[in-house]
């Protein structure tokens, strides 16, 4: 796949008839559009070999629970604290229409609504991204860059079903957990903010919820979280494993890994809003 | 002269300095050898100011470095010229920016004179002609001469060289040691030298000291250090594979 | 030294018991959070101070926004697009499923765009572009020594590395998100007249958008890129081990900072809250 762009990088340098800001404007635009290309096949690659390891079952279930104890234990206090301000500053952000139209009983409406179809998945996806999926990035990153993955295939261990396989599972299963985690801690900061500021009662609070929401609310945002979940496990390997050239080249995979999650996960919630409603 | 006294440095739970105390005398080159991981260039990094000690001190010319707030210690870093072990080049400079940088944080030297040194610099090290690269495009042993220059060029009265001869060839390594002692001796300046090489090391300083797992374990002139009787001096030395170590 | 000392006197000698190791470590957390606090302070107010009585170093800051614009505005653009589709696509279905009157809709999410939504959803995505790049940017320069030989040339690292980054970060974040509210509300526009045939003239009302709205926006604008390049470069600065060193720091500036613009939009949301609307 790399050889593909080097060969475009070496044709580009010969002389042509174009003036040179365009060419090296189309040049550039296609280098990005080929890398693109290139990226999301390479990513679906990745996840046709995952999915073989499925078939049989050929998962190293020691390094799973690792995984899942690493990845979700240590995003618990950021995921909490992070999902208590986004549930206060909702309501802030309501306070100034509540206020303008005396609408207290649909404040926990508003709040659950937006927390638990969008505003929870999205945030605490971005979180984990930025916590589990750039460290893992990272640690595999380093791995490719010390050898220590062509150590593996030396021992005739498949890197695939003891690295990727574990961390893939661990991702999708922590993220669709602590988005259920973050979403309760949301609305309870929300709640309790709307108590302190605007004099809601909890009751009144979880009334609007409880009585305006559908369960398929909850449900959206859930398979939401699954989705995003996948796209940064995926990502997060996929960059990982593709790191080149030392110390600075894993600072660049975690940045490249980070920014497609974040992109992945807004272009996918676009879809699926559409599709789940 | 530099003095170091009592001087004791952890990362974590990990002991790297222990009761390290010396005195280097000043206008000489001063060798440090010592297996890897045993506080070379940790030590040399307090003296240079750059990290300060749990306990102990550092004294240059009777002031106490470890002691001081990082401004007074920038005026006393002024004095001294240090070559990294992986040659810290600012990646982002070109080769003949990144010997200008002493010059232009330290002197009121104008941008001629500045031209002048830099160029100066590049032919004694060999580079002549390479000051608009940048260290990407350099080889490794390149990069290390390019260290060597942005050490030397403000021409410091203390030099501080970690490992300046590590991956080199050792028709190079021997040119390099020589270019330095003859540096050292033309400016007067006091030499602090840490290399893995120790039969080149040996052929230029003046004094040597061994370390071993933190501690310092002997210090002396070569004529002593080659006569030493301690199994650890001899041993390493020599590059027995029998012996203590 | 008091966690020692805490420890040795619950374990009476033996042992420390499974409550000493858990309140050892509790309390071991506790004061790496003070030390991480206090040098985070002390390089704001270094960066404040050198700010203005630093060095200059020409073109320093030039490059830095050329490199955060450069950076981040396709991908800003991208996300903040697809946000602005989003949020009314989701207004548009709830109001029709209430009222069914879409006319005061733009006005609504014009406001929350310009008061809240552009700053706060934008500068989560810059933390993560921005803060990463410089984080690694010195994390590697750290590991390499670089920001030692720094300092043996008297360039202060925080002078010489975090404020060019740091001017930089709020004139080009500001910038940026003052974009993002722009390609926001045309995203929503266009949203709201293909899929709710609300007329775009109905829809770019800006009749809800007045003084206490902008200042709070400009507010967080200025405050995120503040933040950012601050929370970012302590990180950097902060690395240590190899290769693997630098792939942490660039993990903690990304979480640190989107979590820093969370924590600074909650309290001048609250603060504004009280000025104006209360």
């Amino acid at each position: 796949m790399t050889e593909s762009l080097v060969q475009l990088e070496v044709a580009g340098k010969q002389p042509g008839r174009v003036s040179r800001g365009a060419e090296r404007a189309v040049r550039r635009i296609g280098r990005s559009v080929v890398g693109i290309a290139q990226q999301t096949g390479g990513i679906l690659v990745l996840l046709g070999k995952i999915v073989r390891r499925f078939f049989p079952p050929d998962i190293d279930y020691y390094e799973l629970k690792r995984n899942l104890h690493k990845m979700g234990n240590r995003s618990l206090p950021i995921i909490a604290l992070t999902s208590v301000f986004v549930g206060a500053i909702m309501v802030v952000q309501a306070s100034a229409y509540v206020q303008q139209f005396s609408a207290t009983a649909f404040v926990g409406w508003g709040a659950g609504y937006v927390i638990l179809r969008e505003l929870g998945p999205i945030l605490i996806a971005l979180m984990f991204s930025g916590r589990v999926g750039a460290n893992n990035t990272a640690e595999l990153g380093t791995m490719v860059v010390t050898e220590q993955i062509d150590g593996l295939r030396s021992l005739a261990i498949d890197p695939i079903s003891y690295l990727i396989v574990p961390r893939f599972l661990g991702m999708i299963t922590m993220l669709f957990v602590l988005t259920v985690f973050g979403n309760l801690v949301a609305l309870c900061g929300a709640a309790l903010f709307g108590q302190l500021t605007l004099g809601i009662e909890w009751r009144v609070f979880f009334h609007g919820i409880t009585e305006l929401l559908k369960p398929w609310d909850v449900y959206v945002g859930l398979i939401k979280s699954l989705v995003f979940g996948l796209i940064i496990a995926l990502s997060s390997c996929y960059f990982g494993l593709a790191v080149r050239g030392g110390a600075p080249g894993v600072g660049r995979a975690v940045n490249a890994s980070v920014v497609a999650s974040a992109v992945g996960i807004f272009v996918s919630d676009y879809f699926m809003t559409f599709l789940l409603d | 002269m530099i003095r170091v006294v009592g001087l004791r440095k952890r990362f974590g739970r990990k002991t790297v300095l222990e009761d390290v105390g010396v005195d280097i005398p000043a206008g000489g080159l001063w060798g440090l050898i010592g297996p890897g991981a045993s506080g070379k260039t940790v030590l040399v990094k307090h003296v240079a100011g750059l990290l300060t000690p749990d306990a102990g001190r550092v004294e240059v010319e009777g002031q106490n470095i470890s002691a001081m707030g990082e401004v007074a210690r920038q005026k006393l870093r002024s004095r001294f010229g240090m070559l990294f072990q992986q040659n810290a080049l600012f990646d982002s400079l070109t080769v003949a920016e990144n010997i200008a940088f002493p010059l232009r944080r330290l002197t009121a030297l104008d941008e001629r004179q500045i031209a002048e040194r830099v160029a100066e610099r590049l032919a004694r090290v060999g580079l002549a002609g390479f000051g608009d690269r940048t260290p990407n495009a350099l080889s490794g042993g390149q990069r290390k001469r390019v260290g060597i220059a942005r050490a030397t060029v403000t021409q410091s009265e203390y030099l501080i060289f970690d490992e300046p001869t590590a991956g080199l060839d050792p028709v190079t390594s021997q040119k390099i040691f020589d270019l330095l002692r003859a540096e050292q001796i033309s400016r007067k300046s006091t030499a602090l030298m840490i290399s893995s090489d120790v039969a080149g090391l040996m052929s230029v300083v003046d004094r040597v000291a061994m370390m071993l797992r933190g501690r310092l374990l002997f210090e002396g002139t070569r004529d002593e250090a080659l006569a030493s009787s301690d199994p650890y001096v001899k041993q390493f030395l020599r590059g027995e594979t029998e012996g203590p170590l | 030294m008091s966690v020692e000392a805490g420890v040795v006197k619950a374990g009476q000698g033996g042992q420390p018991g499974w409550a000493a190791r858990r309140l050892a470590g509790i309390g071991a957390g506790a004061l790496d959070n003070a030390r991480a606090a206090r040098l985070l302070y002390s390089i704001f107010i270094r960066t404040l101070y050198y700010s203005v009585r630093g060095r200059r170093e020409k073109g320093a800051v030039l490059r830095a926004c050329y490199g955060i614009g450069n950076r981040s505005l396709f991908f800003l653009t991208a996300v903040m697009g697809f946000v602005g589709m989003i949020m009314v696509f989701h207004s548009c279905t709830q109001i029709n499923r209430i009222t069914g009157d879409l006319h005061l809709v733009g006005a609504t999410y014009i406001q929350l765009v310009v008061r809240d939504f552009a700053a706060s959803v934008g500068s989560m995505m810059l933390a993560t572009r921005v803060g990463a790049g410089i984080a690694a940017e010195i994390g590697s320069m750290v590991v390499t020594d670089q920001v030692d030989a720094l300092r043996m040339c008297a360039a202060e690292p925080v002078d010489y590395l975090i404020v060019p980054r740091f001017k930089a970060s709020v004139v080009m974040t500001t910038v940026l998100l003052v974009w993002a509210m722009f390609v926001m509300e045309v995203s929503g526009m266009l949203t709201a007249w293909g899929m709710f045939n609300v007329n775009p003239r109905i829809f770019w009302n800006l009749s809800m958008v007045d003084f206490r709205d902008l200042a709070t926006g400009l507010t967080k604008c200025l405050a995120f890129g503040a933040a950012i390049p601050i929370v970012s470069g302590y990180c950097g600065l902060t690395t240590f081990g190899g290769a693997e060193g630098v792939g942490w720091a660039t993990t903690r500036a990304v979480v640190w900072s989107c979590f820093a613009t969370i924590l600074l939009n909650f309290i001048i949301s609250t603060t504004a809250l009280y000025v104006f609307w209360a």
